[in-house]
């Protein structure tokens, strides 16, 4: 057996790459968020009891930084599909335009992560 | 950074490496070892060190990094001249493929400094202090820098890379539109040197199934050809989860092609046009 060249043990991360496999673990991430979101939902319906535990599993430091992680997480595969659907038609192959939408993904899922939280915050005070 | 073309060396030093543990999906015999350094002639001023990955099947034994230091006074401008000038001045069993020097028979295609890229078309001013050198990524290695390029090649055969046609040969040549032959632009270029396939994430991990860019590149260059008459027939071939669907537009085909050509979108029209045809 002739021995085979390392892939990624070598293989530099560029913004293609580090995109597509984000791209990935966020659906996975946001497909979890979304069974706590219905569990949610399911602890609002049993009864005020349930519902405080789940809300007080959520208002802690550990359950916000979860929730930042989440919506930052759905709004990256969000832009990133974004991105996918423009190339699923032809368009936006040139490298300048795949790098330059790439990172303007990764701007714009953080500028509306910290918009919808700021929204969040606004709606309650 | 942004990228402009797929020539530009990124500025970035970090992150050089994915975070996965070096040992992840290497079998026991691609392991690579430390090896032996060889140290510049003596009086040599201006040293580069370039660290090179060794495999000599004759040995038993895995393959290995050496490190060598080359006098850049001595030696011309590009990789390629760095690794003839090791092979003729301080170690003659390194072994490479190499041919025009000009980036056009695409021979001396190789991973250098955790990217694909021709030796003979990248400076040796572009590598990173130490340059690391290693065979084209994910191939089976013949022997040092020589990838083993049978599956890849079988997979071109695969998609049969030729005129197919019903029309009896004619007496002249077979003639073309401006507007059609300039369909095969960006195309027709592809010297299949598959930095492109080696540089594929998917081709990895399904690699004897997925056809990659380099393969897919050229299905296209067909497809579109206005003399060919196969295209119901290629699609079929084509029409499969693995051989074109694996392609997930993770570019970085795109983004290492040293022709600067786009194998990314030239998928992405071979899965418009599987579409096209069921509407």
């Amino acid at each position: 057996m002739r021995p085979r060249s390392p892939n990624i043990q070598n293989y530099r991360p560029q913004l293609t790459s580090v995109l597509s496999i984000a791209n990935r673990f966020t659906a996975v991430i946001s497909t979890v968020a979304i069974v706590a979101f219905v569990a949610w939902l399911v602890a609002a319906a049993v009864g005020p009891q349930s519902y405080d535990s789940m809300h007080a599993a959520a208002a802690s430091p550990v359950g916000r930084a979860l929730l930042v992680v989440a919506t930052f997480a759905f709004f990256l595969h969000l832009c990133g599909s974004v991105r996918h659907l423009f190339w699923d038609a032809v368009a936006g192959f040139e490298l300048r335009t795949i790098y330059a939408s790439g990172w303007a993904a990764l701007a714009a899922s953080v500028a509306l992560t910290a918009g919808a939280w700021l929204i969040g915050f606004w709606v309650r005070s | 950074m942004t990228i402009r073309s797929s020539s530009q060396v990124s500025r970035w030093k970090l992150p050089r490496r994915f975070p996965v543990p070096k040992r992840f999906g290497v079998s026991k015999d691609s392991r690579i070892e430390q090896g032996r350094h060889w140290p510049a002639p003596t009086g040599a001023k201006r040293i580069k060190t370039f660290q090179i990955y060794r495999y000599d099947p004759e040995s038993g034994r895995n393959p290995r990094l050496d490190t060598y230091e080359v006098d850049l006074d001595d030696c011309g401008p590009m990789v390629l001249d760095a690794l003839i000038w090791i092979k003729s001045k301080v170690d003659s069993t390194l072994t490479f493929r190499r041919s025009c020097r000009e980036g056009v028979c695409g021979s001396c295609a190789m991973t250098i400094d955790g990217t694909n890229w021709l030796a003979c078309t990248r400076f040796v001013s572009q590598t990173a202090g130490t340059a690391s050198i290693y065979p084209l990524a994910n191939f089976p290695v013949i022997k040092d820098l020589v990838p083993d390029q049978a599956h890849a090649l079988a997979q071109y055969a695969l998609i049969e890379p030729w005129l197919k046609t019903s029309e009896p040969p004619p007496q002249q040549e077979r003639l073309q539109s401006v507007a059609d032959r300039k369909r095969l632009d960006g195309y027709y270029e592809c010297i299949l040197c598959f930095c492109c396939t080696s540089g594929c994430p998917s081709h990895w991990w399904n690699g004897e199934r997925f056809l990659g860019p380099a393969v897919l590149l050229q299905a296209w260059r067909w497809l579109t050809d206005s003399r060919d008459d196969a295209k119901g027939e290629r699609l079929d071939a084509l029409e499969d989860p693995f051989r074109l669907y694996r392609c997930h537009t993770i570019l970085n085909c795109t983004r290492t092609c040293p022709k600067g050509l786009n194998p990314g979108k030239a998928i992405a029209e071979i899965k418009r046009m599987m579409l096209e045809r069921t509407l």
